[in-house]
């Protein structure tokens, strides 16, 4: 649960986004990069619930307090596995979820809350970088002809192999 | 049956959050209903866990400022929860053909259970002796109908209240006595209680009310006495003597006419001054186990103690001038305890959990020699005579056991007034660690 008086120590920081003209020259990255320190400063206030409402905020029911106290601790290749265990695709939620789970942070209530969102992205942006993503090779049997490029075939080939 | 359930209430407690909850367990026979969690919730509690971390973010379970600013619960929110509880009730009470609760106390017939049944989790269970019917007499009461005589209007506390009218209305000093036996309990409780009633918490000078008892005292003697009364005891006490002590004086000591040692012998029975929070009290022999439990102000002095003595405790002196049972000072978290090690064998009865073992310095010598000498004058105690004789050579056999954390906060405090900084703030620094 990172630090049981982080929540208290600091403030809520997210990294900020490229001015609009720049932005505009380019198609890169929105924001700036966010360092690892602050954003592990940020983990630690994650207050580790009893009831964690981001879990249930979350479609996708990530154990969000799990990845959290992981990246505190600079257990990275253990959050990406936790992170895994229940979104297929961090590297596209972390980008473009709206993030339901921030809304149910139990810290949002009368402060702002984790930068859950932030967190899940550098998570998986460092096990690209690390080599900890790997393609996973289907088998014959697993081929399935699905007619779109939804992400449907993605999450089967995924869960299945 | 035994023809009692007129006589008593039957209070019910678990997982109760809706009207329905009440109404079954109404049913079921009882007639008082324990809320604990849905109101909590309703006041702001989010159910972290964290009650024992002192960093409940809304401010419900912790006395730390900043995270108590961040409550944002009202009295008015509990208020309509209990008045839509209300409501539920009304409306299912009617559908049941009930005008008031009472009515419903008691008809388990009721109740139908075989929707729960039908669940496979309840399927193997046998719920037919909670929904047992007792063969009673026509008309037999089935919830609490008339009172228990509890005997009070013969308590000596009520001569006690008519001899003191005097002193309770204008503080003057008054000095009577009294003979007691083990059949008068609570004894100067509801003295206290008429003198805090007239002058408030404050209480009036110490020993203004001086009663002088002699004889064998019953369960809680001196229970809740507050500032103002002095109780003194010659003979004997039964179990939580100065319970809840709350300002006033005790002091219990043998006839002088006894035959026996009084050092080595017990005067007063366990759990003696349980939750005491002021005052003080002399006793002049050994006492039973949980001495001092849960005590956080009270100033005591006492000739050996059982086991688990100071247990708990977070506030007020103790001076013990014999020898303790094992496990003294488990979970003790603040006051301090001067212990005479009589055999130099207190270092292995002591539980170091929370606490350390010192040496005494020169402000608790002083501390220690006001408590042994009030010892001596109330009591006429030989073993505070023996020690006040030799003082100095005395003070080298006392051990002082020091609750660490509060040690810490202590010292925390100290060097903010030193430094005129903000002692609270120190505090709160020096208790988060």
């Amino acid at each position: 649960m990172g630090d049981p008086r982080g929540f208290l120590k600091f403030d809520r920081e997210v990294p900020t986004r490229r001015p609009v003209p720049v932005r505009l020259r380019d198609w890169r990255e929105v924001y700036e990069p966010f360092p690892t320190d602050s954003l592990q400063v940020q983990a630690s206030r994650c207050m580790d619930c009893g009831i964690p409402f981001c879990t249930s905020g979350c479609p996708l029911g990530n154990i969000i307090p799990d990845w959290n106290d992981l990246v505190y601790r600079d257990r990275w290749e253990e959050a990406v596995e936790r992170l895994h265990a229940t979104n297929n695709f961090p590297e596209f939620t972390g980008r473009l979820c709206p993030a339901p789970c921030e809304g149910a942070c139990v810290a949002g209530i009368n402060t702002d809350p984790i930068t859950i969102k932030q967190i899940e992205l550098t998570i998986i942006e460092h096990a690209f970088e690390m080599g900890w993503v790997r393609p996973i090779m289907a088998t014959s049997s697993q081929e399935r002809p699905w007619p779109s490029s939804a992400p449907a075939p993605l999450v089967w080939r995924r869960r299945s192999s | 049956m035994n023809d009692l359930r007129d006589r008593i209430v039957v209070q019910v407690d678990g997982q109760i959050k809706t009207g329905r909850d009440v109404v079954i367990a109404a049913l079921l026979g009882g007639e008082e209903f324990g809320f604990a969690t849905a109101p909590l919730v309703v006041s702001g509690c989010v159910m972290m866990r964290v009650c024992h971390l002192d960093t409940c973010p809304v401010g419900v379970a912790t006395q730390n400022p900043e995270l108590r600013a961040r409550f944002s619960g009202k009295p008015e929110f509990v208020e309509t929860f209990f008045e839509y509880i209300a409501e539920e009730v009304r409306e299912l009470l009617a559908e049941l053909g009930y005008r008031t609760l009472q009515e419903a106390v008691g008809q388990v017939e009721n109740l139908d259970v075989s929707d729960a049944n039908r669940h496979w989790k309840a399927a193997g269970l046998d719920l037919s002796p909670i929904l047992h019917v007792p063969n009673l007499p026509e008309g037999a009461a089935r919830y609490n109908t008339t009172g228990q005589d509890h005997g009070l209007h013969k308590a000596l506390d009520q001569e006690l209240i008519t001899a003191c009218a005097e002193s309770l209305d204008a503080g003057t000093p008054v000095r009577i006595s009294r003979p007691i036996g083990n059949q008068n309990r609570t004894v100067g409780t509801m003295l206290g209680h008429e003198l805090t009633k007239r002058h408030g918490a404050d209480g009036l000078p110490d020993n203004t009310i001086q009663i002088d008892f002699v004889g064998e005292a019953g369960n809680s003697f001196g229970a809740f006495v507050p500032k103002g009364i002095t109780l003194r005891l010659e003979g004997d006490a039964n179990d939580y003597v100065g319970k809840g002590l709350s300002g006033g004086r005790l002091a219990v000591f043998p006839s002088p006419r006894a035959p026996f040692v009084p050092d080595d012998n017990i005067i007063a029975g366990n759990v003696v001054l349980y939750g005491a929070t002021s005052g003080e009290a002399y006793i002049r022999g050994r006492v039973g186990e949980r001495f001092c439990v849960r005590n956080s102000g009270a100033t005591a002095v006492v000739e050996g103690v059982g086991d688990h003595g100071c247990e708990y405790m977070t506030g007020g002196q103790v001076a013990i001038l014999g020898s303790t049972g094992r496990n003294f000072g488990a979970g003790m978290s603040g006051g301090v305890a001067y212990v005479l090690d009589v055999d130099d064998e207190f270092r292995n009865r002591v539980n170091l959990e929370m606490v350390d073992l010192e040496e005494l310095e020169p402000d608790d010598e002083q501390v220690l020699m006001a408590m042994v000498r009030s010892h001596f004058v109330e009591t006429g105690s030989g073993v505070a005579e023996r020690l006040l004789e030799s003082w100095n050579a005395s003070l080298t056999r006392f051990v002082k056991v020091m609750p660490r954390d509060y040690k810490r906060v202590l010292l925390a405090h100290a060097r903010a007034l030193d430094e005129g900084t903000d002692p609270i703030a120190a505090v709160m620094e020096a208790s988060n660690g």
